[in-house]
């Protein structure tokens, strides 16, 4: 069967070419420099002093742990809410009523939307003259601009957050839509039968059945958000910033040097996402392995 | 369920949906309103000025079709932005979908060793972010010549669509049966038109999918796209960037309705391909 | 005209720890009905897929009229195989379906639709041409699958289990439709089956396949009367077998000597296996026959409609039996019998 392994190298061979050589030569050529290996400035030594000073030193080590702090943050608290938003939502739009068709489109709207779109969206709806203001002043809630909480380039990162919720709710509702769909209602009208009440049927039937799609969706809607940069560009501000951005501001700073604690900082957040990532197949093949 | 709290659900589904589609509305009023002044809700007076200023309407008097070539003809920003992201997500998209075509074929067909390995491999570009790679590639591609050209960006668009297009693609094939080819095949069709007339229209709906998918997501790209183009190639998604940037939002709003028209026809056509199960959606998310 | 000679065909996988076809020699004759018969995985849809061209020996080879198949591409083989499935291209309708073959030959709009039409008739569907394969009943799918494989006059037609995915009632229907077919048109036809009973009612011969190696090629009845070895004969429902030795002429036998008609009698080992059809032992309370006749017990009775089953034991050896109902003695179980196995349906077989 010689053939039909030639096939199969042969079919491979391009994509993988394709991700070997852009993105993991891409990541090892940014490990190198993140290592001071700089040929291009005529620099060849190899050291972790990158990693040191970004993490470490007094110049750069509290804009980093609170950057790292932020990142956290702004990832845990958009996964959960997006994800607490979108599993009430399908729960209450997977019955029949009038439009539904409609709000079915509406929650899915933002899914094919670029995040960059969704951030001016926040901008324009949140900001202190954005739509919500508007609508507080002429209700009477607020009178000036500077009456409605900052909520758009804000130090919490709450505009950041906004942004990720709008955009990665629908996600996760399409998600959840599909797992609800497939599920039927039989499971619920049989722990009815058996005498659950509304909460003990979400908490013991539903939640336990679209748990496993919820996690897996959440760890890609964390590991994006983490590492993404145009939300945090556009609605954060310069302190606390958030680790990609500091990590490319870095990078485009005409000091050459500060190129390699750029690259440091990219490393370390791909660091961090995978460790996330191993985790959640560890956590998964070890239930795999229980069950 | 009583009827009290069934009026109370669909009243809080009505609310979510006004809710999630505010921003849109923003941006319609501020793309066609040139003094949206606080605290108007509504608009005092409707306008195109942005529209007039980004040069894609010709100023009033000179609304004729001839004004409208002319004006377009000038190849205005806008127009040229334009014109790159739909020539570059054209060609990434067919480019991706002709190399994906063998491999998922066989990642969906066959069974062999380090099969998962190479699964692996391929969607890794899907979970780490981008940022870790395209600093260092930039620096290659400097070197490599790649660099600040239409060529480099259509290179580097492929390391993100390339893993959904091949798992899209794979799924399409662990569905298919290849003895519908071997039943061709025996009737007297050549491998060419077993491949035109069996397999391709076996193919064809997922492959319209993961087409779309890919053009979306080269279409929404702004990090490859402004390191790697180093501002030499202009697209939509830089173009919206920068006017967010400097804070005009009547243009950024009439830049934004340009650049989300597509995602929003997509999901319109696709929406009953795009389900939880199907490789395009957990995509979506990284648009 | 299309006669098809298999020579010394090998084929091994690399997942499996045995050659799937190992040293298959077959020479089938044009026009002959012919049964690939074996329990699944035996390798005989394999053989099939050689002859399609699908699947390339690893060596030996397939001859079709005194020319080698092996190096001409599967399209141009004249060899037309009907897969398990139908596989009828879901959207094509039946008219397009039926055509295809025609159409890759580039044959004029016209005659292709002529010839569909007398393709529909022969397989009698003949107003269901414009209808998509989903609206079809399975016995119609099959049908329309058979026409889509005759209509080029293919030089040998392949059938893979072709009723096993049918309702009991639409088997014998199938069964009827093919070999009527069969003979109308004079292709040579190789079919694939598990179910001894399909090939016998159908075939004109049945190669035999176990694991890969070809046990027996030769009609139906002498797989009921002269079976090869014990292995065919169990997969045929013999069940007697009794242990011999030859003995001048005869066979010695724990049960007594056994007088033996049989023409290979020169071919037989020395150490042998005598096999009777449970329907060709004769039974009597008195002993009323003069010659292979031999004192059992009654060990039970079964009655299964129109034959009851007994099974008797002759010095330690469980013997069975199926007598017509109609018109028995009374024979009840601990009786004390004769049993009689006439010398001339008595078959003796190397182990």
């Amino acid at each position: 069967m010689g053939g039909e392994r030639l096939k199969i190298i042969l079919s491979l061979t391009p994509p993988l070419l394709i991700i070997f050589t852009l993105f993991f030569g891409g990541i090892f050529y940014g490990f190198l420099q993140s290592l001071g290996y700089q040929p291009a400035i005529g620099k060849y030594e190899i050291n972790f002093s990158a990693y040191y000073n970004v993490m470490f030193s007094e110049r750069y080590a509290k804009l980093f742990w609170t950057g790292l702090g932020l990142n956290l943050w702004v990832s845990f608290a958009s996964t959960f809410l997006a994800a607490v938003f979108a599993l009430f939502g399908a729960l209450a739009i997977r019955k029949t009523f009038f439009a539904k068709t409609i709000c079915n489109f509406i929650y899915s709207l933002n899914l094919p939307m670029p995040h960059l779109v969704v951030a001016v969206g926040i901008i324009f709806v949140f900001s202190q003259s954005g739509l919500l203001a508007r609508f507080a002043s002429q209700i009477g809630l607020i009178g000036s601009p500077g009456d409605f909480p900052v909520l758009v380039k804000d130090k919490y990162g709450l505009g950041i957050i906004l942004a990720y919720i709008w955009k990665e709710a629908a996600f996760f509702f399409i998600i959840l839509m599909s797992v609800l769909q497939s599920l039927g209602e039989n499971f619920e009208e049989l722990a009815q039968s058996l005498g659950a009440n509304r909460w003990q049927r979400f908490r013991y039937v539903i939640l336990p059945l679209v748990m496993p799609n919820l996690f897996s969706a959440s760890i890609i809607v964390f590991a994006f958000s983490f590492g993404a940069y145009e939300v945090p560009a556009l609605l954060g501000v310069i302190y606390p910033q958030m680790l990609p951005v500091m990590a490319f501001e870095f990078f485009l700073n005409p000091d050459l040097n500060a190129r390699s604690e750029g690259m440091a900082l990219s490393i370390i957040i791909a660091i961090i996402v995978m460790i996330l990532v191993v985790f959640y197949f560890w956590l998964t093949q070890a239930k795999i392995r229980k069950d | 369920m009583n009827n009290n709290l069934k009026k109370i659900n669909i009243y809080a589904i009505y609310l979510g949906a006004i809710i999630l589609i505010l921003p849109l509305i923003a941006f319609f009023i501020n793309a066609f309103s040139f003094r949206w002044f606080y605290p108007q809700v509504i608009p005092k007076e409707l306008s195109l000025q942005a529209w007039v200023r980004l040069k894609l309407i010709p100023k009033s008097g000179q609304r004729t079709f001839e004004g409208f070539i002319e004006l377009w003809a000038s190849n205005p920003a806008v127009i040229k932005a334009l014109l790159n992201s739909l020539s570059i997500g054209f060609l990434v998209t067919i480019v991706s979908i002709i190399i994906a075509l063998p491999a998922a074929r066989v990642l969906g067909l066959l069974n062999f060793r380090f099969k998962k390995l190479i699964i692996f491999i391929m969607v890794s570009p899907t979970i780490l972010p981008p940022i870790a790679f395209v600093l260092g590639l930039n620096i290659n591609f400097i070197s490599w010549g790649f660099s600040g050209n239409y060529f480099g960006v259509c290179l580097v668009h492929l390391v993100p669509i390339m893993p959904y297009v091949v798992l899209t693609m794979t799924g399409i094939f662990a569905n298919y049966n290849p003895d519908f080819e071997h039943q061709a095949r025996t009737l007297g069709a050549n491998k060419t038109r077993t491949f035109l007339l069996i397999t391709l229209p076996a193919i064809a709906p997922g492959m319209v999918v993961a087409a779309l998918f890919a053009f979306l997501v080269s279409w929404s790209q702004y990090l490859l796209t402004f390191l790697i183009g180093a501002g030499k190639v202009m697209t939509l998604p830089l173009l919206v960037f920068s006017t967010a940037s400097s804070g005009n939002p009547a243009l950024t709003a009439a830049i934004s309705i340009i650049f989300i028209f597509p995602a929003i026809l997509i999901l319109f056509f696709t929406s009953k391909f795009v389900s939880g199960e199907s490789g395009a959606t957990s995509g979506f998310g990284k648009i | 005209m299309s006669k098809l000679t298999i020579k010394n065909l090998i084929k091994s996988f690399p997942s499996m720890d045995r050659p799937a076809v190992n040293n298959v020699n077959l020479d089938i004759e044009s026009g002959e009905l012919v049964a690939f018969l074996g329990p699944s995985g035996c390798g005989k849809t394999t053989i099939l897929k050689m002859i399609t061209g699908l699947f390339q020996p690893d060596s030996g080879d397939i001859i079709l009229d005194e020319q080698s198949l092996l190096k001409i591409p599967t399209e141009k083989r004249g060899v037309v195989m009907v897969f398990q499935n139908y596989l009828l291209f879901p959207y094509m309708n039946v008219n397009e379906n039926v055509g295809f073959a025609l159409k890759m030959k580039g044959v004029d709009k016209n005659i292709i639709d002529q010839k569909v039409k007398e393709m529909l008739e022969l397989v009698k569907l003949p107003d269901i041409g414009l209808r998509k394969p989903k609206q079809l009943s399975g016995g119609q799918q099959q049908r329309v699958a058979l026409a889509r494989a005759l209509i080029s006059n293919p030089r040998i037609l392949l059938l893979d289990e072709p009723l096993s995915n049918l309702d009991a009632h639409l088997r014998d229907e199938m069964r009827d439709l093919i070999v009527t077919i069969q003979q109308k048109l004079k292709v040579t036809t190789i079919f694939v089956t598990h179910d001894q009973e399909e090939a016998v009612l159908l075939a004109d011969k049945i190669a035999l396949i176990f694991d890969g190696e070809l046990q027996n090629f030769t009609s139906p009845k002498n797989y009921y009367e002269k079976p090869k070895n014990i292995k065919a004969a169990k997969f045929f429902g013999g069940v007697n077998f009794i242990n011999a030795k030859k003995d001048n002429h005869n066979l010695s036998t724990n049960i007594g000597t056994v007088h033996y008609k049989g023409e290979n009698y020169t071919d037989l080992n020395e150490d042998n296996i005598i096999t009777i059809r449970p329907e060709n032992i004769k039974l009597s309370k008195n002993n009323d026959f003069n010659d292979n006749s031999f004192k059992g017990l009654i060990k039970s009775v079964i009655f299964s409609g129109t034959h009851t089953r007994y099974k008797i034991i002759v010095n330690d050896l469980e013997l069975e039996c199926s007598l017509q109902s109609v018109g028995l003695q009374d024979i009840k179980t601990d009786d004390t019998i004769y049993v009689h196995l006439p010398s001339n349906k008595i078959w003796a077989m190397n182990e």
